[in-house]
């Protein structure tokens, strides 16, 4: 009778939350979770901790926090802050995409802060340099998203270049690569001053708005249906880029050729594909989403950029690392787990303006979240060998992927000798 | 078949009780059965054989005896007494020791520093190499091991260093002895060698689990052996009383040829001409390869011999283009100088490769096996429209092989190629190499680690395509594949081209001796050097 179930355990059709896509996303809701009783325990022993607050106000703002927006109190205000969400998703679903289609093909872009900031500065240069009184201002918001696009290919473009020629780890030429980008970032606009520093206003550390030139991305009325927002179209076309990436990956040959190149370099050489150059491209198509979304969020016309940004490198470039990350790298995932980091962030935020918590606990649940959001891997192999007879001392695949090829495992295995046991 | 062994018998025929016992070993992985109700009994002083094909059970049925798999259902007796293994450390306590097909050894300590490592004998911390030294001076001579204990590692043969790891064992004082493949990395000699060594061990009281697929080593040195296929026990056979065709019937569950069926090669005209080929070592200062010059005409198969390490893997990745050749080499295809060609245009026109290192070169894992299928024609216009791939041909075209070359996977067209048994995995680049228009095969090693049905399999191929009128480049370091499927051998030596034989009127023995080195035709030395 054991034999009979134990046959039919391992014969029957693989169930549905073991399907990979599916397991996928029950991976990142489980993050989420984790991420959630985490944060509520910090915000319990805070509330326990302090003799003005009851375990209850705890329970209060974990609630608070996952409303996200909609803890805004008035329907006003829930839609002032829901546009402002979508807007500020934007950028952070391009680095997320930068991150994404990078890891697909292998390569860890940690340089999209640096790719970035150079798309910032492109877009900015550009969109307040061509006098819109003589180019028409659409003309100019285009050159300006060309221009920023541009400079983070090329930026990113520089670790792959050293990654393929000469094996040089993407991951250290990336950090240089933002550090450089700060300082020629400030370098650029320190010796420009005049031309593009806001003293109008007396913001002496920012660079003019856009829309100081009458740059701006049209709206088509979405702020104003989000209670005056600043939302516009960027959103969309973020959301469409993130489409045409699931395309091009899943259906075209160069998506094959890239995946190819990450998965197995020397299979994809042995196939007569160009490693090299493609390695350059990923990295090269990588640092333009990032510089995209950044262009983006600047052509937006109403955000202020601080210039000497030498000591610190923007948030939504690391951020972009836990959005693809909750979203298994899947491009259409990233919209939505770009979306929800903003989600719980503005929920934080309107914790520490509705409670007395303090104002640093919201991004510390945040944090946790996207912690744990480096666990869906675990997650998915945990779901993987779910309904597995549970051993002491399983020691047989931890990092394996748990395949029928069992007969290698255990080589592979047996090769190590008594090393990991 | 007799599926339940002697169940309820705990004792050898003479009432000694066996000295290892598994009994109804049952270890799963998602999806498989690697073991599935598996009983072994080793007597005392007895080699066993373990055999079975690729992906049989036997690797997985190991790891469990060493405590690095932890089965399911089963039990492990030691001398009739029950033991639970839990990691390798608990095998050594219990005198079980290996020796793993690729060898654990540090290169650059000496063979007593390699024999003692972990057991150190010490005072206070502080070495007693003297004494390790006597005793294992007195170990290689009483089982006529004739191992230097003060040689570097990386100095010795590879016959030594197998010596070394069973002196390894010899030290701990372990009485049942793991021998994983042992022999696919020597030479005929060294094989000799070994068996004697075996031989002696065994005479001595250790009890021997002697893991092949190789039928020819299990029945010269063998007492019994155990058959595994696909991780069911078929039985446990005398080898006294049974033959190789019997065990291979066991093994593969059907009559498996061995000789290679064809017909005299009649060579046709010159597809590859190689001219002074020479390609730097990564490892040492000297070429890998030394002005190789050779050639390869329609409807014959030449073979590459040598022992492994002596430049075919060098020769081979300059050929295909994935490692430069040193300037002065020209490789000339149907005329055509392709030295400086890039990888695709060689695949475009006319050269297959079945490459070494089937996961390293041959499949990317992670894709599915009809990704992997279309791997060097994705971009061709069957195949794609407007950079776009048509799923539907790539999923027909795989469909196809897969039927033609008999290719197994759990789901087809969608399995991933990590999925797929090793037997499988090669069986799905030899289906896409010999379906693309080929001049040119190269194939390297094409049956390495794979059981006798498959390996009957992939000759009938080659010979098929050698008909068909390709040319045919084998490099092989099996002696019986070397000397039944090729039509001319190039025994290749530290780089260099020492011999062409005749597979018809040379012995193994004397290809043997050029492989080792000892012999070389000297014609074809000056000509190399001139």
């Amino acid at each position: 009778m054991a034999d009979m179930n134990k046959n039919d355990q391992v014969r029957e059709k693989t169930p549905f939350f073991k399907k990979p896509g599916v397991s996928s996303v029950i991976a990142s809701l489980v993050s989420i979770l984790g991420g959630l009783i985490v944060g509520f325990i910090v915000l319990l022993l805070i509330s326990v901790c302090n003799k003005d607050m009851s375990v209850s106000d705890s329970l209060k703002g974990i609630v608070t926090v996952l409303g996200g927006p909609f803890s805004a109190g008035n329907s006003g205000d829930i839609l002032f802050q829901l546009g402002n969400m979508l807007f500020q998703a934007t950028p952070l679903i391009m680095t997320g995409l930068s991150v994404a289609i990078a890891f697909k093909t292998g390569l860890f872009n940690i340089g999209a802060p640096g790719q970035y900031l150079m798309g910032a500065m492109g877009a900015l240069i550009v969109s307040l340099s061509i006098p819109t009184t003589v180019v028409p201002v659409w003309i100019v918001w285009i050159l300006a998203l060309l221009a920023g696009t541009l400079l983070g290919v090329l930026w990113g473009a520089i670790p792959g270049f050293f990654k393929a020629k000469f094996n040089v780890n993407e991951v250290i030429v990336c950090i240089m690569t933002n550090w450089i980008a700060a300082n020629v970032v400030s370098w650029v606009f320190n010796s420009t001053k005049e031309k593009f520093v806001n003293y109008a206003e007396t913001k002496i550390n920012f660079i003019n708005k856009t829309s100081y030139n009458g740059v701006a991305t049209p709206t088509l009325g979405l702020d104003k249906l989000f209670n005056n927002s600043y939302l516009d179209i960027s959103i969309m076309i973020a959301s469409a880029i993130a489409v045409i990436l699931y395309i091009v990956m899943n259906k075209t040959t160069f998506g094959y050729e890239l995946k190819a190149c990450g998965f197995n370099k020397n299979a994809s050489k042995y196939a007569g594909m160009n490693e090299k150059r493609n390695i350059i491209l990923s990295m090269a198509i990588a640092g333009g989403l990032a510089a995209c979304g950044a262009a983006l969020w600047c052509l937006n016309g109403s955000q202020d950029f601080k210039w000497n940004t030498y000591l610190t490198l923007p948030a939504d470039g690391f951020n972009g690392i836990p959005a693809a990350l909750l979203a298994s790298n899947n491009p259409i995932g990233v919209i939505f787990s770009a979306i929800f980091l903003k989600y719980i962030g503005v929920g934080g935020s309107n914790l520490s303006a509705q409670s007395s918590f303090n104002e640093y606990v919201s991004p510390l649940i945040v944090a946790v979240i996207i912690y744990f959001s480096g666990f869906s891997k675990l997650i998915k192999d945990l779901i993987a060998k779910s309904g597995k007879k549970k051993k002491p001392k399983n020691v047989g695949y931890g990092t394996e992927d748990p395949t029928p090829a069992a007969d290698n495992a255990a080589e592979a295995k047996t090769a190590e000798g008594g090393s990991e046991v | 078949m007799n599926n339940e062994p002697n169940k309820n018998n705990n004792a050898a025929e003479n009432g000694e009780p066996y000295v290892i016992e598994m009994r109804n070993i049952t270890k799963m992985f998602p999806g498989i059965i690697a073991n599935d109700n598996i009983t072994l009994q080793l007597k005392r002083g007895e080699i066993h054989a373990l055999l079975g094909e690729n992906g049989a059970g036997k690797s997985t049925l190991m790891s469990v005896l060493f405590g690095l798999y932890q089965p399911e259902y089963g039990e492990i007796y030691k001398n009739g007494k029950k033991v639970t293994i839990n990691d390798p450390n608990d095998a050594n306590d219990l005198g079980i020791g290996m020796v793993h097909q690729h060898f654990k050894l540090v290169d650059v300590f000496t063979v007593l520093d390699n024999i003692i490592l972990g057991v150190e004998p010490n005072t206070l911390g502080f070495l007693k190499k003297k004494d390790a030294r006597r005793r294992v001076l007195e170990l290689s001579e009483s089982y006529g091991l004739n191992v230097d204990p003060d040689a570097l590692v990386e100095d010795i043969t590879v016959g030594m260093q197998q010596r070394t790891e069973i002196l390894k064992m010899l030290y701990r004082d372990n009485e049942i002895l793991i021998f994983d493949e042992p022999t696919a990395v020597l030479t005929p000699q060294e094989i000799g060698e070994l068996m004697n060594i075996i031989r002696g061990l065994a005479r001595e009281g250790k009890s021997i689990l002697f893991i092949s697929h190789k039928l020819n080593e299990i029945m010269e040195v063998a007492d019994r052996c155990t058959v595994l296929r696909k991780g069911k026990y078929v039985g446990t056979v005398n080898i006294a009383d049974t033959t190789k065709e019997e065990l291979s019937n066991m093994m593969v569950g059907r009559n498996v040829k061995f000789s290679v069926d064809k017909t005299p090669s009649e060579p046709g005209e010159t597809v590859l001409e190689v001219k002074n080929l020479t390609v730097k070592s990564k490892l040492h200062k000297k070429n890998a390869v030394n002005n190789v010059s050779l050639n390869v005409r329609r409807g014959e198969i030449v073979c590459i011999a040598g022992i492994d390490g002596n430049g075919q893997s060098e020769f081979v990745t300059a050929l295909t283009g994935l490692e430069k050749a040193e300037s002065g080499s020209a490789i000339i295809l149907k005329g055509e100088d392709i030295t400086k060609k890039s990888i695709r245009y060689k695949n475009t026109h006319g050269v297959s490769h079945i490459p070494e290192d089937r996961h390293k070169h041959g499949l990317i894992l992670d894709y599915t096996l009809e990704q992997n299928l279309v791997l060097q024609r994705y971009f061709e216009p069957e195949f794609q429209n407007h950079k776009f791939i048509k799923f539907k041909n790539v999923r027909e075209y795989s469909d196809r092989l897969i039927e033609k070359f008999d290719v197994r996977s759990g789901q087809g067209s969608l399995t991933p190629a990590r999925a797929m048994s090793g037997g499988n995995q090669q069986k799905a680049i030899i289906a896409r190499e010999l379906d693309r228009k080929h001049d040119l095969l190269i194939a390297v090693q094409p049956t390495r680690g794979l059981d006798v049905g498959a390996i009957e399999f992939i000759h009938e191929q080659i010979v098929a395509t050698r008909d068909a009128g390709a040319a045919v480049l084998l490099i092989s370091l099996e002696l019986d594949e070397v000397m039944s499927l090729s039509d001319r051998i190039l025994v290749m030596y530290e780089g260099e081209i020492t011999g062409e034989l005749d597979p018809k009127e040379t012995t193994i023995q004397e290809l043997g001796l050029y492989m080792s080195g000892a012999k070389r035709q000297n014609e074809k030395g000056d000509d190399t050097n001139g």
